[in-house]
């Protein structure tokens, strides 16, 4: 088994009982999120219960790719289990960089299973094979980046590290370098905050999914893990000279840039963080990665954040992005000690905004509290506001919740996402700024249809390359269209998936577009683990023709590592076969089609109608014979016809459309025999 | 010592042929017959060479370390690389990150200590020391003798034997010319072109020598210090 460490551990936080699985028994399913969801699906026998449930289980796995020097897929952690964020509580995901997967497979485990509940706060201590239920007292009460300094210290009796460190003695003794990687949980996973993330170094994060809630749900603080053993791998000349070979023909360039101008795989990195960069800082990479896209700074509380998390600033009063000043950097700095999702943290303070500027939120009002909000846009207004929902004292217990619960609570759901107050498109998740469902449909479908926001960029590079050089990409769309068409088996050459034209967007050819992003994604980046900031490489300016990657480089890095002859399509295939299988569970959970939806505002309010950078979100658009580059701002979704697609959509992947279950005949060939069982058994068979 | 870039560095701080034999003593002398020449400006350069890094342009990715352990053992290690990167991720830059890659020194203490001769001066390969496994003994004094910290000298301990950086010159996992006359992994692999070599001896005192300034026009470009 080529590339994996083939054990899985099983902790019964409940039992104290430690179990080894054997990774091989799961191999078929490839790793990361595959494995994930059959684990899920053997390991919880009832999928109606709570995330609080200490019979739920989440999953933290690596993939064959971890640890290894596979460009932008070392780095990657996939977490799954029943959320605590979305409405209803669904069994879903989410994933991280850094290099804990890597030091997962080098103590020798492919993942983690974690279910129970402790009698008191613990953490997880695994060196190698040692692995140690441990008291969490000292260490619960403490913000992430402080957990993680205690962790280490404990682990390697060192205050500080600059040496080799060794473990056991004698013939035993093994050694590193290396500090343990930890995953935590901050103080809002220990307050039940449905926007409790999993927090690794710096800036890592598990953040969408609410799993620090369901971690403090378990008295689990924290998780970690030193390893010093070896991942084997079955080509590693191949190995090497492919990454040598991608890194050279369609990386970035330092010394011509722009060469690489349109890629995901060759980006300038720095583009990923929405403050201000350089000065006394590096460019930071996850391990393995060829191009960072974070930076650790002089000034510290910066470090490894990236993407939405560095734009809380602007939230906090810092008009010019070119601000550096702490105001600019705090707020993101105590997001990431407190363990707070920054994404639901920006779309809920431009939510309370509002209603305080609409004279509802504040002393006295209807929705009474005492934040400052004299002092908004303000650093000072930012950390009342988190002590409030860590506190849950007031209205933060409701905050705490995530702003769709609140609005619930307060008795404004309906009305505020009716007017768009309440920016929150879809499973009482925020949307996800710019990839609106209007515009980027696919990304809507795809949220909808699944169980949380996709969070899966890998079309958007074609608004972003718009969007940066005002409607002049260098590149005429019916080129890109029919370069990424080519690459996307087995739907490849219908170049009408990209047609973004509002009269197609219910189409069948976006149900194969729709289809397609699901199967790939749930193989290639949430399985083998590629990340989303690197892949898929469909367009790169550097190629010959313009082709990137794509296609070519997933699979030589896979088989290199594993020894495997997995081509594309195959990967996609397997792909489908997880989606049935989280379906699967979604439909045991009490999905049915008639929850698959979006709120009323798509369906009423036109995007972008408010003005703003989205008024350019322009996409390719075919009409009368030609494709073009055009706006897709001032439009709104039909309801019945995205019912229609629905339909389209159920039929293309084999469900059954009345209700969006699986057929057992779709489910038989793909050898989930035992699935389409399960399902009949519970009444959840969808028709032939 | 404020830095310099790297062509500066190799005409300041390198030594003179008097200055060589002063630090190689007698052991190296012997070496040097066939391993060392004058070079331009009083520059003296080996037959082996010498791995530079820039601890400032380093992002950190570990990438050197795992093409090391790649291409010497066929797995993925860290704790196998005979390059290091330490890193705490709370710390500021520029202290957040070490990288650390064996010296290659021009009196090297490992080999001094060793009892059975395993580390030598390798003719095939310029003179580069490398470690003969079949002669290790596993006594590790060699690891504690290294005189930086972490030690150069690396402990193989799924193998129970030294090994240190040879330039590539044994890479049996890599279908390339390795040593001082072909390529290095973690040279070849570096994104960012963090890693050189040469063949000019660097400064041995301190740490000035091997921690040099790659950073150039490319590197201001994207906003990053180049002093």
């Amino acid at each position: 088994m080529h590339g994996y460490a083939g054990k899985i551990l099983l902790i019964n936080l409940t039992t104290e009982e430690i179990t080894v699985l054997n990774t091989s028994d799961y191999e078929e399913w490839g790793g990361g999120h595959g494995i994930g969801s059959k684990l899920f699906w053997d390991l919880v026998p009832d999928k109606t219960i709570s995330c609080f449930d200490p019979a739920n289980v989440v999953t933290i796995m690596s993939s064959p790719l971890s640890g290894t020097m596979v460009p932008g897929a070392s780095s990657r952690t996939e977490v799954q289990g029943i959320g605590s964020q979305t409405y209803p509580e669904w069994f879903t995901r989410s994933n991280f960089g850094g290099r804990f997967s890597a030091m997962l497979k080098y103590a020798g485990w492919d993942g983690i299973a974690v279910t129970g509940k402790a009698s008191k706060p613990v953490w997880i201590d695994i060196r190698n094979d040692d692995v140690q239920i441990r008291d969490a007292d000292g260490l619960w009460g403490e913000g992430t980046w402080e957990t993680q300094k205690k962790i280490w210290e404990y682990v390697t009796g060192e205050p500080v590290i600059n040496d080799w460190l060794e473990f056991a003695s004698g013939e035993t003794a093994v050694r590193t370098t290396q500090r343990p990687a930890v995953l935590t949980i901050g103080l809002a996973g220990e307050t039940l905050s449905r926007m409790a993330c999993l927090i690794h170094d710096a800036g890592a994060a598990a953040g969408q999914g609410g799993f620090g809630a369901v971690w403090g749900s378990k008295n689990l603080k924290a998780v970690s893990v030193i390893g010093t053993g070896s991942i084997t791998i079955a080509d590693p000349d191949e190995l090497l000279s492919s990454r040598l070979w991608a890194q050279r023909e369609y990386g970035n360039d330092l010394y011509h840039p722009e060469a690489s101008a349109w890629t995901w795989f060759g980006v300038d990195g720095k583009d990923q963080m929405m403050w201000k960069t350089g000065g006394n800082a590096r460019l930071h990479a996850c391990i393995g990665c060829h191009r960072g896209c974070h930076e650790r700074s002089e000034k510290a509380f910066k470090n490894e954040s990236m993407c939405s998390e560095t734009y809380l600033f602007v939230y906090a009063g810092q008009e010019a992005i070119n601000n550096d000043t702490e105001e600019t950097y705090r707020p993101t700095y105590l997001a990431q000690s407190l363990g707070l999702n920054a994404n639901e943290i920006i779309k809920g303070y431009s939510y309370i905004k509002a209603l305080y500027q609409m004279g509802v939120m504040g002393p006295g009002k209807e929705i009474d509290c005492d934040l400052p909000f004299d002092k908004l846009d303000t650093l000072e207004f930012m950390e009342k506001l988190y002590d409030l929902i860590i506190s849950r004292k007031g209205v933060g217990d409701d905050m705490a919740e995530g702003f769709y619960r609140a609005a619930e609570r307060w008795g404004r759901l309906e009305k505020d996402l009716g007017t768009n107050l309440l920016y929150y498109a879809y499973w009482g998740m925020p949307t996800h700024s710019s990839y609106d469902p209007r515009a980027e449909v696919h990304w809507g479908y795809g949220t909808i249809l699944g169980d949380r926001d996709i969070n899966e960029h890998d079309f958007c590079f074609i608004f972003w390359k718009n969007f940066t050089t005002k409607g002049n990409p260098p590149l005429d769309a019916e080129t890109v269209v029919k370069i990424v068409t080519d690459k996307m088996e087995p739907y490849n050459g219908d170049l009408f998936m990209l047609d973004a034209s509002t009269e197609n967007i219910y189409s069948d050819h976006v149900a194969k577009l729709v289809a397609w992003h699901r199967h790939y994604t749930r193989f290639w980046k949430e399985s083998a683990l590629y990340c989303d900031n690197r892949w898929p490489d469909f367009v790169n300016t550097k190629a010959p023709d313009n082709k990137g990657l794509s296609g070519e480089g997933e699979p030589r890095f896979y088989n290199a590592v594993t020894g495997k002859k997995l081509s594309f399509a195959d990967g996609v295939a397997l792909g489908q076969k997880i989606w049935n299988l989280d379906n699967a569970i979604w439909t045991l959970q009490g999905r049915h089609r008639d929850m698959v939806r979006f709120e009323e505002f798509i369906y009423q309010e036109p995007f972008a109608g408010r003005g703003g950078p989205d008024t350019n979100y322009i996409l390719p658009w075919f009409e009368n014979g030609t494709w073009s580059y055009r706006k897709v701002n001032g439009r709104f979704l039909d309801k019945q016809k995205v019912e229609e697609f629905k339909t389209r959509f159920y039929e293309l992947e084999g469900w059954d459309t009345a209700t969006g279950w699986p057929r057992r005949s779709t489910l038989e060939s793909q050898g989930l025999d035992y699935v389409a069982d399960a399902l009949e058994e519970k009444g959840k068979l969808g028709a032939p | 010592m404020s830095e310099k870039t790297h062509q500066e560095r190799t005409s300041l701080n390198t030594i003179t042929r008097r200055e060589f034999i002063k630090y190689s003593g007698m052991a190296v002398i012997g070496a040097c017959v066939v391993g060392c020449k004058g070079g331009p400006g009083g520059k003296v350069e080996v037959n082996w060479g010498f791995l530079l890094v820039d601890m400032k342009k380093c992002q950190g990715c570990m990438s050197c370390m795992l093409a090391c352990s790649l291409t010497h053992h066929g797995v993925e290690n860290l704790s196998l690389s005979r390059i290091q990167v330490l890193q705490n991720p709370f710390e500021a830059w520029p202290n957040d990150l070490t990288l650390v890659q064996c010296r290659q020194c021009v009196k090297p203490s490992c080999v001094a200590v060793c009892p059975t001769r395993a580390l030598s001066y390798d003719p095939a390969y310029g003179n580069v020391t490398t470690v003969d496994i079949t002669k290790c003994i596993g006594c590790r004094r060699c690891v504690s003798a290294c005189s930086y910290q972490p030690s150069r000298a690396i402990w193989n301990f799924e193998e129970g034997h030294s090994q240190k950086c040879d330039l590539c010159a044994y890479t049996p996992h890599w279908n390339e010319k390795g040593g001082p006359e072909g390529k290095q992994a973690c040279r070849e692999i570096c994104p960012l072109g963090a890693i050189v070599f040469t063949k000019v001896i660097p400064d041995q005192e301190g740490d000035d020598g091997y921690n040099v300034n790659l950073r150039g026009e490319e590197w201001a470009r994207l906003g990053y210090p180049t002093d």
